[in-house]
């Protein structure tokens, strides 16, 4: 280092360059900011080593409180006496990043509040780091002391806010808390999905674009054309902005795919310069391309309704695809926490009889027909624990009778019963009065009667009855809203 | 390398002697000194960074990777209990499956496709692009095409073309679901068999009902999860591997049942041979099973003990569940079934049965679809009357039955041969043949399925106006076997099981599509 800090005119100079430095770097931000319009490559070519370069004066930053603190035990003074160093070093490292930085953003065709913030911090952090200098030749009495630690505290506080934006750019909003534990997120209250300030329009789900594009458009593309950046000027975060377009001008052009540049892009080959998503992201499946494809030749409409799912386009039919839920294994537990020592008792005495719907659900499913005779009023009964969870239940063939109406009525969250061939009547139909999510339920092959008709008519949700060889036949007049709900 | 405690090579990776004596990992263990250690960690190193330096894209591609395709569902088990039930990985829409397999390959174009044209130009020469870079099992130079051999007609709400072959099952189109874009790359019938069952039509994978009894379990434990049921004469030519387990524990294989007198033989105890006794003796073998479990700990044992129990409990309720004559003579007239039998009415009625009885996967066979023409049984005008004639019946009172009990909510049917016939008549030996028949075309067919979510009365793809090849919406088997474990409540990438370095899955390793389409 040519910059000796003992020597007082040597001081002055770099002080006054590092001052002439600020100036123009302030001139740059004022007059040439990143305004998401991409600039020259050499800028960019420059640009690309601000990642590279950035993290050197942060941790020569944050070696200067260390050093402070350190040097003060009796044993090292000499950590003391590199601070001043360390400060020069760190004012020149925090310069070379932000110039770089200002490359990246204002060639990059880097725009929105994440660069601004960034950019500004950066710049900041230089400055406040040029000022601690300042401030530390200074300081020999108490005030100056007290007001440079202060200011080290504010230096220090401004690199963490500027890297956290600086993260947030690169890897997104939500960088820090995607993957958080689902515990610690609870204990934060912090969502990990990033549907916070930064998140884009709510859309319908009910529309086609709502259900089908914005995800795809939030899943592959907003992290570069979004709330916090727009490259090119592009957003597409919102159905406006999508169809306002880019610098170059409108990316859609309903009723022609082919001739919409946004999805001329990302049919390109994935080697193409201009392909997109850019950087090696993932790209779209094949399916998620005939997607937009579908959406872009019926029209690219906002309104378009979610169930046209079969958007015809070449005479081919676009189908959406099959997603296959994520399963959180500590919210499944979660939910099953609270019974589930009663079932692994219930499971261990009547075995593959009553377990979870799936592996995702807390719901149970109940099937005792396999069990034929060999299950009755009796076994019902240590089933009863578990009646409120349990979402489907077979009962066919097994020695149940009105006996064990009470336990049935009091799975309330039944969708499916089954009650074929049972000795159970007309009494154990007219206490199911309760079950009002019951969907579909036989009661083929028993003494039911028409007069529980009324009951079922009473089950809004019921779609479905089974009622072969019992006593309701084609022939019994049937209440209206039974219409078309009865098999035989 | 020697082994110093033994001084023999060990060079080999897996040592299956190694594997069973403790004593001699014991020793293998010893000879790993700290020179070992530091050389293959600082190798493996190494390795590891040289890894990370590879594009991800070059190992699989980047889909693959966002969607976590090398997870595997953890279906470990009591290996006591190996058929125990597991729920499935999401709400299931069907709980058991009934597989109709009509080996042989039965003629779409005389049953579901109502190609008119191809009526047009009956007896002339098939157009050159269909036979350009193609196979086929009989037919040579140019064949003629072949107009449907029975009359086509609308039917249902839902008004799709069928056949007057059916006219019992057509009163129940509208619960069906018509698929007609099938294909298969398999031309010949036990590879293109193997295919359809067991989604490899190579020997030695595990068939769809062994993996969704491996998957899902079965309610019942005194019956087998997976039934096999034979009709028409023959055993299907992709022969037992087709409802064999493969590479998993073969306890989840298909247990083939006959249709009369015991289901199963040699359950009941030889006479003169009490139960009391026979389970004296099952006692000692399980105590000698366990010990050389307790001494190799070898699964198969535990598969070998689990089977013992099994055929013992299933004395009574096997016996029981197969016997229709438990059935009133109106169920048994409804399904054209006749007593003593060996017949497909039989064995839809008892396959009703085992899925009353919580039986997981009930295969059913019907052999004598590949009407080629070369003889009376073989041939579209005579033995494929005949064939229709024993299947039609029984399916419609199989999904009358189901229906009517509600079961067909989550019971899935599962109607289709392995590949299609061709639209030209067969000429073998570039003769005009004395029956009229079609050759093998693996390039499209006709499935249907029913049940457990499947939407009803829709038909999915469309082939050609000569019903030669597929026009919209193929359907490769694997879509098909995706689309069957989906409605079982699994995403058939996590269905998966570690063998010879991949994770194996019924559909292989190109990536399938579930049929969204047909999804209720």
């Amino acid at each position: 280092m040519t910059l000796s800090v003992r020597n007082p005119s040597a001081r002055g100079g770099f002080a006054a360059a590092s001052f002439l430095i600020f100036l123009v770097l302030l001139a740059l931000l004022l007059f040439a900011p990143p305004d998401g319009i991409e600039h020259a490559p050499l800028l960019q070519f420059v640009g690309r080593f601000h990642p590279l370069s950035v993290h050197f004066p942060i941790a020569v930053l944050l070696l200067v409180p260390l050093f402070e603190i350190l040097g003060r035990k009796r044993n090292s003074p000499f950590l003391l006496a590199s601070v001043d160093l360390l400060l020069c070093v760190a004012i020149c490292g925090a310069i070379v990043a932000a110039v770089l930085g200002w490359c990246l953003a204002r060639g990059g065709g880097y725009s929105g509040p994440l660069v601004q913030q960034h950019m500004w911090g950066g710049v900041l952090v230089a400055v406040a780091a040029w000022l601690c200098w300042l401030q530390r030749l200074r300081a020999g009495s108490p005030g100056p002391a007290r007001l440079y630690a202060i200011m080290l505290v504010g230096t220090v506080t401004l690199v963490s806010f500027t890297g956290y934006r600086g993260g947030q750019l690169s890897h997104g909003a939500n960088h820090l808390t995607q993957f958080m534990p689902l515990q610690l997120r609870r204990l934060l209250e912090v969502s990990g999905s990033g549907h916070g300030a930064m998140n884009s329009a709510e859309e319908s789900l009910a529309t086609f674009y709502g259900a089908r594009i914005q995800p795809l458009f939030e899943g592959h593309c907003v992290t570069c054309h979004g709330p916090a950046k727009h490259k090119a000027n592009l957003r597409l975060d919102t159905y406006a902005a999508v169809m306002r377009g880019s610098k170059h001008g409108p990316v859609i052009k309903a009723g022609d795919p082919k001739g919409s540049e946004l999805f001329h892009r990302i049919t390109l080959p994935p080697n193409d310069d201009d392909f997109m998503p850019a950087a090696n992201r993932r790209p779209l499946s094949s399916s998620e391309v005939k997607l937009i494809e579908a959406w872009i030749s019926s029209g690219a409409s906002h309104t378009l309704a979610v169930d046209a799912t079969a958007v015809v386009t070449d005479g081919q039919t676009i189908v959406a695809e099959v997603n296959f839920q994520e399963i959180d294994p500590s919210a499944v537990a979660k939910e099953r926490a609270a019974f589930a020592p009663i079932l692994s008792q219930v499971q261990s005495r009547l075995p593959n009889v009553v377990g979870y719907q799936s592996r995702s659900s807390a719901d149970l499913v109940l099937s005792a027909s396999w069990l034929g005779a060999k299950f009755g009023d009796n076994e019902i009964v240590f089933l009863a624990p578990l009646s409120e969870r349990i979402v489907a239940a077979d009962f066919s063939s097994t020695a149940i009778t009105d006996r064990s109406a009470p336990v049935l009525a009091a799975m309330k969250k039944l969708r499916q019963l089954r009650l074929a061939h049972t000795a159970i009547s007309d009494a154990t139909i007219q206490e199911l009065g309760s079950l009002d999510r019951l969907e579909s339920l036989s009661v083929f092959d028993t003494g039911v009667s028409a007069s529980s008709l009324s009951l079922f008519a009473r089950l809004s949700k019921l779609q479905h009855v089974y009622a072969g060889q019992t006593r309701i036949s084609a022939n019994t007049v049937i209440p209206p809203q039974l219409n078309g709900k009865l098999v035989f | 390398m020697t082994d110093p405690f033994y001084g023999i090579s060990r060079n080999h990776d897996f040592d299956l002697s190694s594997e069973l004596h403790p004593e001699r990992t014991l020793a293998r263990l010893q000879a790993q000194t700290r020179r070992h250690f530091l050389r293959s960690m600082t190798g493996g190193l190494g390795a590891m960074f040289l890894g990370t330096l590879a594009s991800p894209s070059s190992s699989a591609s980047a889909e693959e990777l966002a969607t976590g395709d090398s997870l595997r569902l953890d279906l470990r088990r009591d290996p006591k209990t190996p058929l125990t039930v597991l729920p499935p990985q999401f709400a299931p829409h069907a709980k058991r499956v009934i597989y109709l397999h009509m080996a042989g390959a039965p003629s779409q174009l005389e049953l579901f496709e109502y190609k008119p044209q191809l009526a047009k130009f009956d007896g002339q020469d098939c157009p050159a692009s269909f036979l350009a870079g193609k196979r086929f099992a009989f037919l040579t130079g140019i064949p003629k095409l072949l107009g449907s051999q029975y009359p086509f007609h609308q039917t249902g709400q839902s008004g799709q073309w069928i056949s007057d072959r059916l006219p019992n099952l057509e009163k129940h189109i509208d619960d069906l679901c018509l698929i007609k874009s099938m294909r298969t790359d398999q031309f010949n019938h036990a590879p293109a068999q193997l295919l359809v069952q067991t989604g490899n039509p190579r020997l030695g994978y595990p068939s769809l009902g062994s993996w969704v009894v491996y998957g899902l379990g079965t309610e019942n434990q005194n019956l087998p999860g997976f039934v096999v049921l034979i009709s028409g004469g023959n055993t299907p030519d992709g022969g037992k591997q087709l409802w064999g387990t493969g590479f998993l524990p073969s306890v989840y294989q298909g247990v083939q049942c006959r249709s009369h007198g015991d289901p199963v033989l040699y359950l009941n105890p030889p006479p003169g041979v009490s139960s009391p006794q026979r389970r004296n003796m099952l006692d000692s073998m399980d105590e000698i099973n366990q010990q050389r479990y307790a001494e190799f700990g070898n699964p198969e044992t535990l598969t070998r003990i689990a089977q013992y129990e099994m055929s013992f409990r299933m004395q009574m309720d096997a016996t029981d569940a197969m016997d229709i004559r438990k059935e009133p003579e109106s169920v048994r007239v409804s399904y054209g079934s006749k007593l003593g039998e060996s017949s497909f009415a039989n064995n839809c009625l008892v396959a009703r049965r085992l899925a009353e009885r919580g039986v997981r996967f009930i295969q059913l066979y019907h052999w004598g679809w590949d009407s080629h023409g070369a003889s009376a049984k073989e041939s579209l005008d005579i033995g494929f009357i005949e064939r229709c004639r024993e299947v039609d019946q029984p399916i419609a009172a199989l999904l009358a039955d189901l229906k009517n009990r509600g079961m067909l909510e989550d019971t899935l049917i599962v109607w289709g041969g392995e590949f299609g016939r061709t639209s030209m008549r067969e000429n073998r030996s570039g003769q005009v043949m004395k029956f009229v028949g079609r050759d093998h075309n693996p390039g499209a067919f006709t499935i249907w399925l029913a049940g457990g979510g499947v939407k009803s009365g829709m038909t999915l793809g469309q082939t050609d106006e000569l019903g030669y090849e597929i026009v919209k919406d193929p359907v490769e088997v694997r879509d098909l076997n995706a689309t069957i474990l989906n409605l079982l409540g699994f995403d058939y990438r996590k269905l998966n099981y570690p063998f010879q370095g991949l994770d194996q899955k019924l559909t292989g390793v190109k990536p399938a599509r579930v049929l969204a389409e047909v999804l209720a």
